[in-house]
């Protein structure tokens, strides 16, 4: 906190025209939001590779039923630093730095509210990934009590040692929320002040609507889970009895302050997701997005949502009858705004001139998976089903057909899309649509088998299972090692087209929003003049200009 | 597009960048306001956690333990939450440019805000339960040591203001560091008013 | 041209109907034989939410296939399409319809579970008070429940009637099956997949937990809560046998003299530190020895009926 009130303004210097491109300042402590953006995609995604890497161990593991491959703490481990990395070090990161790179574009301002602030959050990045990382080496391994860190399980120090895996995890677990409510604060103040001179708040992209309302949750949600970060620290080192309730502690308690933050978790992943696809869904069906206050506001009624439903992870855990009941229909509620985007954004692509480009495709199958893993979810949401399926792979297949069929692919999307912006650059279009084709068939063949396998009663985080579920599992697996795959024409198309492909013009796809009219890469402060917005955005086939002083004969101009 | 009108931009872009400069106080007093407003959820999931044990456990107070004593943390709460008043005055001092006034009653909070700490040091080393001694000892120390470490920030955060107040020109730009430290411990004072009703009053 | 739209859509749903409730009708052979009165329940629901599920898919995605189908743009046309912004009318109607879906399936759901009931009274209870206050509330004649024990990493049974122990669950069929779990460590989770019930164990509480076997059969307990490292392996078979064989069984075994019951955890472990350098692993907590029972059971796996 000190930190805001000591940070003098930098007194920044007017950028050097032409200034060449620097590969060092993208390992340098820069306060450039562009840089910063880009350096928290690139960790994200090295931290995605490493965790899916473990999955694929996973998978290998789980091909027979036995407990063969790996030694079952071994597994344990796996399956906590899998979705704790998949989590906090990819998800999170990787949106913020879309976040940091196109909201300060998108609204028309020259860097973030606080550029410093920016530089130290993401520097956090690599370190908590470090300390996490580390867990690896030391006695007794990594944390093995599942992401959700239970206790009495979580406090179990086999080894007996001060320094172990679960506090490691503990302590990355931390640093990630300081750094994630730097992210917050900075992104809500930067969208709610430094906004352009006409750019009111139904101006706004509704990327732009959708990160701040994911980041609202960031700022309510994250407190609550450092509290009970804190108390399981303490219970675990010092020997307090918060949540051991061999000594009067009540572990019930944690499972609330852990879902209260967890559950909206899920929404901070989401939302963003939800404006990439409203901007891309637009742009190539070259339509305006259809209904876009009520798919801007519907945002921030998820937001509000998201903190009254978190008991539906807790259905079968010692939740009274009444309970149930009250956070079973809160969380169906969710539906209806979340039906109102889906229904926007059909209604958008309805009678449009679509164009089948690698984004596009990337939008349109995340929606489908969307749409598929939301139907799940309702059923998850409602009890007597739940109680059947909770701790299945029901579950593990409802929340990786969102997280990877919708949020993942989503953000695919937004990298072929804005590609080309942030590198100057155009990425290779067949490659871009053979990784969309391994990536939707994997996604498909990894996490639809889950699905039948948790409703026959195959339990999660189990090493070895019965061998009734053998036949799901193997599919299961065979998907696993597609999307494995599916990484490397991505990998191949990102690196060859950043070194060698076709240079960029400023506006490749004709699309409208701020960040198109000036230069990809955009210069150092953005824009030479801050512009005044006079239109909504998303203006296709209306042909009125979106800024001030710009004809709309340039505009036609520009764009073609 | 920058080829348009140059003199019209350079005008504007003058004006456009004289407000942002005027504005980055602004900004920073309220980034500063949806940070506390974040920090508070952290008290108050403390507080439901006190709340939730206190009415469902079963052995609450360690054994040996009858209550708190409430004396000396009255006197340490009114002294506290009287600094806010001070500090309040040593706003309006600067407001005025009266420096000295401003350093004579910030000074003063800084002095109320340090006795309550020793204040709350005294008491911690004369209680006869300690941070593990079961789910209100637990509490106790977390609430109380959590709440403390946020008092300390807030003298340590005064002490700099202090300091800056004799760089000269150092006001030219608006008073955002005092003004934000001065928010900060009224949100530390109203927290310890919370505080104060579930720990001591509500026995 | 209201009347061909309207016309349209009543065709589509024409279709999508019936297939709609044939998946539905579908969905009851994904899961487990029932074996229990709460799975008929369960089940029903399940078949609902797909019937209801697919119908919302099949609308949504064929509406896009059919605009990626047909409405893609010509090779050369650089042109917009119709800027149309909204439809307030529209708007409404799909904000709407899943409010009246959302009524329905919570309402619908909550009537399956006051049906089910499988949870005895669970009022807020003070911590550890529920293990330590004798059950003097409960009406003398109801039976004592079946206490279930749960630790790392071993089920086990007790029986007051009988006073008899045991590794495998048995209970008698058509007769509501009344628990009382509890757990010595950690959380761990009490779930027979062909009874679709389960409930978390909570070290400190006691907790009544109640269902009723309609099918005699072997089925499968599993834990269903996260435990530490042999979870997987927490596993015990249920016998859903007649009332008269359920006590002509806890009679004859009540006269067994106690051994050591079924604990495939402990037995891993043991083998585990014997070659230890086999395969790499991390220290672990260890596992429970296995308890002195009446009645171990059978180690086979019930033959999964689907
Ligand atoms: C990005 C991530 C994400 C998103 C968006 C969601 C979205 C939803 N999730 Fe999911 N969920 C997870 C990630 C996510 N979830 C994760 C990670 C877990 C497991 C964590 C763990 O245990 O490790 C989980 C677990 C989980 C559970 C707990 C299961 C259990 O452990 O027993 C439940 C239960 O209610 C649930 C429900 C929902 C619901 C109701 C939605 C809704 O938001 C979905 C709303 C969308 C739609 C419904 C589709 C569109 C709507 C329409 C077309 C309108 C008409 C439709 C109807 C009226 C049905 N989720
Ligand atoms: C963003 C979130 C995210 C993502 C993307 C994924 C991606 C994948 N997940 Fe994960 N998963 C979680 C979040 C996520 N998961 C969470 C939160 C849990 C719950 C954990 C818990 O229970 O506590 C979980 C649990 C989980 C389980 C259940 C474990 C259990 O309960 O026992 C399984 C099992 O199959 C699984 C599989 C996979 C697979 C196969 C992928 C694949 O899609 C991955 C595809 C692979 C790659 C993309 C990498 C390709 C890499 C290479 C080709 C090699 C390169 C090598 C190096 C750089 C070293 N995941
Ligand atoms: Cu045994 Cu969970
Ligand atoms: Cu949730």
């Amino acid at each position: 906190m000190t930190d805001l009130s000591l940070e003098t303004a930098p007194k920044r210097e007017q950028p050097v025209p032409g200034e060449p491109e620097n590969w060092r300042r993208f390992f340098s402590f820069s306060t450039d939001h562009k840089v910063i953006g880009i350096q928290y995609m690139v960790v994200a995604f090295v931290f995605f590779l490493i965790g899916g890497f473990l999955a694929m161990v996973m998978r290998g593991e789980l091909i027979t039923p036995e407990a063969d491959l790996i030694d079952r703490t071994v597994y344990n481990a796996l399956f906590t630093m899998h979705g704790t990395i998949m989590l906090f070090m990819w998800t999170f990161p990787v949106l913020n730095g879309l976040a940091n790179y196109l909201v300060p574009l998108q609204i028309g301002a020259r860097d973030m509210a606080f550029p410093r602030l920016n530089a130290v959050a993401f520097w956090l990045v690599p370190v908590f990934g470090v300390i996490l990382m580390a867990s690896f080496l030391v006695p007794g391994g990594p944390a093995q009590a599942g992401w959700w860190s239970y206790p009495p399980v979580s406090l179990q120090n086999p080894t007996g040692n001060l320094i172990n895996g679960q506090f490691l995890w503990i302590l990355a677990v931390a640093l990630s929320g300081i750094s994630s409510i730097m992210g917050g604060v900075n992104i809500v103040t930067t969208i709610i002040r430094m906004r352009a001179p006409g750019m009111t708040f139904f101006k706004m992209p509704v990327f732009c609507w959708a990160v701040a309302a994911a980041q609202t949750i960031q700022l309510f949600g994250l407190p609550a889970l450092t509290a009970g970060a804190v108390m399981l620290l303490f219970d675990l080192t010092v020997g307090t009895s918060f949540f051991d309730p061999a000594k009067g502690g009540d572990p019930v308690l944690f499972q609330h302050f852990f879902w209260f933050y967890s559950h909206p978790a899920v929404y901070v992943i989401i939302l963003p997701v939800f404006g990439i696809f409203s901007e891309v869904f637009p742009v190539y069906a070259r339509k305006p997005l259809f209904g876009y206050h009520f798919v801007a506001v519907s945002s921030f009624v998820i937001t509000g949502l998201s903190a009254i439903v978190w008991v539906h992870h807790m259905f079968a855990s010692g939740t009274p009858g009444w309970m149930r009941m009250l956070f079973m229909a809160t969380s169906m509620a969710i539906s209806v705004p979340t039906g109102v985007k889906i229904f926007a954004w059909v209604a958008t692509i309805w009678g449009g001139k679509i164009r089948l480009t690698t984004p596009m495709l990337f939008a349109l199958g995340g929606l489908v998976n969307f749409l598929f893993a939301g139907i799940t979810g309702i059923m998850l949401a409602a009890v007597p089903f739940d109680i059947h399926v909770n701790n299945t792979y029901f579950v593990v297949g409802h929340f990786h057909y969102v997280i990877y069929g919708a949020a993942v692919m989503g953000i695919y999307a937004a990298i072929y899309h804005w590609f080309p912006k942030m590198t100057g650059r155009m990425y290779y279009e067949g490659l871009g649509k053979l990784h969309f084709v391994l990536t939707f068939a994997g996604v498909a063949l990894n996490f639809v088998p889950m699905h039948f396998a948790g409703l026959m009663g195959m339990p999660r985080r189990v090493a070895s299972y019965d061998p009734e579920f053998a036949y799901w599992n193997v599919l299961a697996s065979l998907g696993g090692f597609l999307l494995g795959v599916s990484t490397l024409p991505f990998l191949l198309n990102m690196i060859s087209s950043w070194i060698q492909g076709e240079k960029a013009p400023a506006n490749p796809w004709r699309a409208i929003g701020l960040e198109w009219l000036v230069a990809s890469p955009p210069p150092h402060e953005n824009f030479a003049e801050i512009p005044t917005v006079v239109s909504a955005p998303y203006g296709y086939g209306k042909n009125e200009p979106l800024i001030a002083s710009q004809a709309s004969t340039e505009l036609a101009s520009e764009l073609s | 597009m920058s080829s348009v009108n140059l003199d019209q931009n350079l005008n504007t872009a003058a004006t456009v960048h004289a407000a942002e400069h005027h504005d980055e106080g602004e900004h920073r007093l309220f980034g500063f306001i949806v940070f506390l407003i974040s920090e508070s959820v952290i008290f108050l999931s403390f507080f439901v956690g006190y709340i939730v044990y206190k009415t469902s456990a079963t052995d609450w107070l360690p054994a040996g333990v009858e209550g708190l004593e409430v004396r000396e943390p009255l006197i340490n709460t009114i002294v506290l939450v009287s600094s806010s008043f001070v500090i309040y005055f040593a706003e309006r001092f600067l407001h005025k440019e009266n420096l000295w006034g401003f350093r004579a009653f910030w000074l003063l909070t800084m002095a109320m805000g340090s006795f309550f700490l020793y204040g709350q040091a005294v008491e911690w080393a004369g209680l006869p339960f300690s941070f593990t001694d079961g789910l209100f000892g637990g509490t106790f120390y977390l609430l109380t040591g959590f709440h403390g470490l946020h008092v300390l920030t807030g003298v340590l955060m005064q002490g700099v203001m202090l300091g800056r107040s004799f760089i000269p020109g150092n006001y030219d730009d608006g008073e955002v560091g005092v003004a934000a430290t001065s928010l900060f411990w009224h949100f530390v004072d109203v927290i310890w008013i919370i505080l104060f009703i579930l720990i001591y009053v509500w026995q | 041209m209201n009347i061909r739209v309207l016309l349209r859509l009543a065709a589509l749903a024409g279709i999508m109907a019936p297939i709609s409730l044939w998946i539905g009708q579908l969905s009851y052979s994904w899961m487990p034989e029932p074996a229990s009165a709460e799975a008929l329940l369960v089940d029903d629901l399940f078949s609902f939410l797909t019937t209801l599920g697919t119908f919302i898919f099949l609308g949504v995605v064929g509406t896009l296939l059919y605009s990626v189908l047909f409405q893609r743009a010509a090779r050369y046309d650089e042109g917009d399409g119709p800027p149309i912004e909204g439809n307030l009318t529209l708007e409404i109607v799909w904000t709407a319809i899943p409010i009246v879906l959302v009524i329905w399936i919570a309402g619908y759901s909550y009537k399956i579970y006051d049906e089910m009931g499988i949870l005895g009274p669970m009022e807020h209870m003070h911590m550890g008070e529920a293990i330590a206050a004798p059950l003097t509330t409960q009406a003398s004649t109801e039976p004592e429940p079946i206490e279930v024990h749960a630790r790392q990493w071993v089920w086990e049974f007790y029986y007051p009637e009988a006073g008899v122990t045991s590794t495998e669950l048995h209970l008698p069929n058509n007769t509501r099956a009344k628990l009382a779990l509890t757990s010595e460590d950690v959380l761990h989770g009490f779930f027979v997949p062909a009874f679709r019930v389960k409930q978390d164990i909570i070290p400190g509480r006691k907790i009544d937990f109640e269902f009723t076997p309609i099918r005699e059969g072997v089925y499968r307990l599993r834990d269903s809560q996260y435990s530490g490292t042999y979870f997987a392996a927490m596993q015990a078979n249920v016998v859903v046998e007649s009332p008269e064989a359920y006590q002509q069984w806890l009679h004859d075994v009540a006269a067994r003299s106690p051994q050591p019951g079924l604990n495939p955890s402990y037995d891993e472990y043991q083998v585990k530190v014997e070659n230890r350098e086999n395969r790499p692993g991390w220290k672990t907590v260890t596992p429970a020895p296995a308890p002195l029972v009446n009645f171990p059971g059978s180690p086979e796996l019930p033959v999964p009926r689907l």
